[in-house]
């Protein structure tokens, strides 16, 4: 019995494992997006629909921002003076905003998927 | 900047906080038959508190080399690490607690679970208050920000520890046999969050594949209403959640529900938790 | 382990501060929604301003606004007139009506307007991060009273609850201070309605409890003092016997160690039972514990020579609040106790010291001692410690210490059985409190 108490984890763990490779090897178009004075540049990211896209999110402000959207289900921390990546898609056509959940008055953008 | 503090801290906090009176509650339910020196009164609280507020203050302080990490997605590594680890301590918990009142050697198992309640809490804390701090740190070193930040960051804290306490108390002032059933449907749904919550960032960070979105009722419920954020806070609730991760979460549940039919003298311990 | 106070306190400011503060938020957010209205409409003012603006007259230098303002006025595609700081593309694409823009470094509310008589598109903006601040600080200043005053209500609660749970506290502390022998009933003038039921309660328990035990120790008493006669009556039949026949036959002389023995026994269940609480509070006196010990030490000495048995008496006079027949019958138990018990021959110390606030008579012998697990029991009823030698178990029916411990329990003094300093053998240690 005990076996199948740790098969789930274990699954996880190798899925894990057995994906990470293949997904570093796989090659996705990379956007970049600007983070200066709060504000997102472009303020509109258009990607085409059904791919993956590599969003390379460059902070230029000294203070975090943390990109984050419900629509896309992301949120991702950006230290100050730095870069990060997140992973969107494959997404169906249509809009998907994202805004800074540090600076949400000012720090406001969308993912247009064509 | 003020409200956005309040939704900030709270999120975090309120997880923290159900988390930590479940498990409270848990140490309260069975203090009886354990231990009564070390562990079962509450200073495995305090210890985790003390360590996780430790380890959140070094992440934070180590977040630009850790994100940088794994081609910049070393924080979902990390945060999914520690969502794992919390997962495999909770099931390891939830296959201990029912044991603890019949075993024998209830001293060890009294010990055990409290390693394990301390680790979740540990773990919970390093994720929920680096981010606190990453965001306080930034933001309220600016001045026109402070007043707002830290006002919100109270009142958000002030709401969260309040549910913990009401909820807390809510549970142990119930009959044994309902306080128990409770909280433990409580750690089904935070065990199912937490491996929900991994595989996202393990999504996100490209680690995992991607699997096509299991429903969508952003329009019924938005993540970004109040009451999503509760629901989120509580319950994980994701308004277009992936397959993947449903299915993860479902599997949590189940793996806590059926931790403890493992052993097969639960039909009389079960009785004996009534009695307690 | 589960703290009343703790619930009562946690709780209520737990439900205090959940609900403040999420009105504190609904406020907030409805005050918020209140104040981008009125800047609204102010933009739409604006925005009516300035489509009337003779852009002819007006160079664009009279055109300033301050820093948080900035418009655009279009006629066709071509810009005819626009405040210093607006950029030369629209704000804002042509289509009327409020709407967010990003430009010079911010971002901005703008509203565009159409104005058909003079076929010109007027757009207004307004820097959102200044309008926000600005409404922000007015609202916030109507939540920190609210966080403030947290701090003083957790004390004022604490405070109420205190204050609320004193009659509880104080009746556990009347059932904490309660002596063991104090079967008085418990006053409860300062009484609560929901304390009430528990005094009388216990009050009622304490009655009956009082009743038992004065139903049991009278019957001893009664049932010794009933004894004395026949018993007297019998010592005589025995001494005539004694007359008659011959008295060197060992039954005769086992017959009259037995009944030497009961007579005995039934001398020291009356003094039990004489030192009663309130016949204590009668006789109180005060007594010097060092010539009393030395007294009775003399009154016994001929039973030490007897056993050849040195004693030895250390201290000085020390005086204590006491009932002498009392306290006699305490000490010659215990004396009687370490002759008893200690062999021929052996070495006994008596002692009277002042440890300041309690006055210690101790009386240690070198004699076989008492095992560990024995020490707590000695002071049983009718319980004797087993000696392995027979030849040391000597006469007596095991209330001796029971008395010491009954009358030292009556001057609330504290009584302990310890290891004597010497090799082996006991000590016995009362300590009374000093006279004040």
């Amino acid at each position: 019995m005990k076996k199948y108490f740790l098969t789930p984890l274990t699954t996880l763990t190798m899925t894990v494992l057995l994906f990470s490779p293949i997904a570093g090897w796989a090659a996705t178009a990379e956007i970049e997006l600007i983070i200066k004075d709060h504000l997102f540049f472009p303020a509109t990211l258009e990607i085409p629909a059904g791919q993956k896209v590599r969003v390379r999110i460059i902070n230029q402000d000294p203070t975090p921002e943390e990109f984050e959207s419900f629509e896309l289900n992301r949120e991702k921390l950006v230290v100050g003076n730095g870069q990060t990546v997140v992973f969107i898609g494959p997404l169906e056509p249509g809009e998907y905003p994202f805004f800074g959940e540090f600076y949400p008055k000012t720090a406001q953008g969308v993912v247009v998927v064509k | 900047m003020f409200l956005n503090s309040v939704i900030l801290v709270l999120q975090e906090m309120i997880e923290a906080a159900l988390l930590i009176s479940v498990l409270l509650v848990f140490t309260h339910l069975f203090q009886r038959s354990w231990d009564k020196s070390f562990v079962l009164r509450t200073s495995w609280v305090a210890l985790s508190i003390a360590v996780g507020v430790l380890g959140a203050a070094l992440y934070s302080y180590y977040t630009p080399q850790i994100s940088e990490m794994f081609d910049y997605v070393g924080q979902e590594i990390l945060n999914a690490s520690l969502h794992l680890l919390s997962l495999l301590l909770v099931c390891l918990l939830a296959f201990i607690v029912p044991s603890a009142q019949l075993a024998k050697n209830t001293m060890g198992r009294a010990r055990f679970a409290a390693f394990c309640m301390t680790g979740i809490v540990m773990f919970s804390i390093v994720r929920e208050g680096s981010e606190i701090i990453q965001y306080v740190g930034g933001i309220a070193g600016q001045e026109e920000n402070f007043t707002p930040v830290v006002l919100g960051g109270f009142i958000g804290a002030g709401i969260g520890v309040s549910t913990g306490v009401l909820l807390f108390y809510g549970l142990i002032n119930l009959s044994a046999n309902w306080s128990f059933r409770i909280s433990l449907a409580l750690l089904c749904l935070i065990a199912g969050n937490m491996g929900s919550q991994a595989v996202l960032l393990l999504t996100q960070a490209d680690w995992l594949p991607f699997t096509p979105i299991a429903w969508d009722s952003s329009s019924a419920l938005p993540e970004n209403s109040i009451v999503g954020h509760l629901m989120y806070a509580l319950v994980g609730y994701e308004a277009t959640p992936s397959i993947l991760q449903v299915s993860i979460y479902l599997l949590g549940i189940v793996l806590i529900v059926i931790s403890p039919l493992f052993r097969k003298a639960w039909p009389q311990q079960q009785s004996l938790v009534g009695k307690a | 382990m589960r703290s009343i106070r703790l619930f009562l306190i946690s709780s209520i400011l737990a439900t205090l501060i959940l609900f403040n503060f999420v009105a504190a938020l609904q406020g907030y957010q409805s005050s918020m929604r209140e104040a981008d209205t009125l800047f609204d409409n102010q933009m739409l003012d604006l925005a009516r301003l300035v489509s009337n603006l003779d852009v002819s007259s007006a160079s664009s230098k009279d055109l300033r606004l301050g820093n948080n303002l900035s418009f655009q006025i279009w006629n066709e595609s071509r810009l005819i007139a626009a405040s210093h700081n607006a950029p030369v593309e629209p704000l804002q694409s042509f289509v009327p009506g409020f709407e967010y823009a990003n430009f010079d470094g911010y971002r901005w509310r703008t509203f565009t307007r159409y104005e058909v008589p003079l076929d010109r598109w007027v757009i207004v903006a307004e820097r959102t991060d200044l309008r926000f601040v600005l409404a922000e600080n007015v609202v916030l200043q109507s939540i920190l009273p609210l966080l403030l005053g947290i701090p003083i209500v957790g004390l004022l609660i604490w405070i109420i609850v205190s204050h609320g749970l004193r009659p509880l506290q104080q009746l556990s502390s009347a059932l904490r201070n309660k002596g063991a022998n104090d079967l008085s009933p418990i006053l409860s003038a300062d009484s609560r309605i929901e304390l009430d039921q528990v005094i009388e309660s216990i009050n009622g328990f304490i009655q009956r409890l009082d009743r038992v035990m004065e139903r049991e120790k009278r019957f001893s008493a009664d049932a010794a003092h009933e004894l004395r006669t026949p018993m007297s009556a019998l010592k005589v039949q025995l001494h005539n016997l004694s007359e008659e026949i011959d008295t060197k036959h060992e039954s005769f002389h086992q017959l009259q160690e037995g009944v030497d023995r009961m007579q005995h026994l039934i001398e020291q269940l009356l003094s039990l039972y004489r030192a009663t609480p309130e016949q204590f509070a009668k006789n109180c006196e005060t007594i010097d514990l060092y010539g009393i010990t030395q007294d009775q030490l003399a009154s016994l000495y001929p039973s030490f020579e007897e056993k050849e048995q040195s004693i030895e008496l250390i201290g000085d006079s020390i005086e204590i609040e006491a009932d002498k027949f009392a306290l006699e019958t305490l000490i010659s138990n215990l004396l009687g106790n370490a002759n008893k018990y200690t062999q021929r021959g052996g070495n006994i110390v008596v002692s009277v010291e002042d440890l300041g606030s309690e006055v210690c008579l101790r009386v240690e012998d070198n004699g076989p001692g008492i095992a560990d697990a024995e020490k707590s029991r000695v002071f049983d009823r009718f319980y004797r410690v087993d000696s392995n030698d027979g030849a040391a178990r000597a006469p007596g029916c095991g209330l001796g210490l029971t008395i010491v411990s009954h009358v030292a329990d009556l001057h609330q003094a504290r009584v302990e059985v310890k290891d004597s300093s010497f090799a082996s053998g006991s000590a016995f240690c009362i300590y009374f409190k000093k006279k004040s």
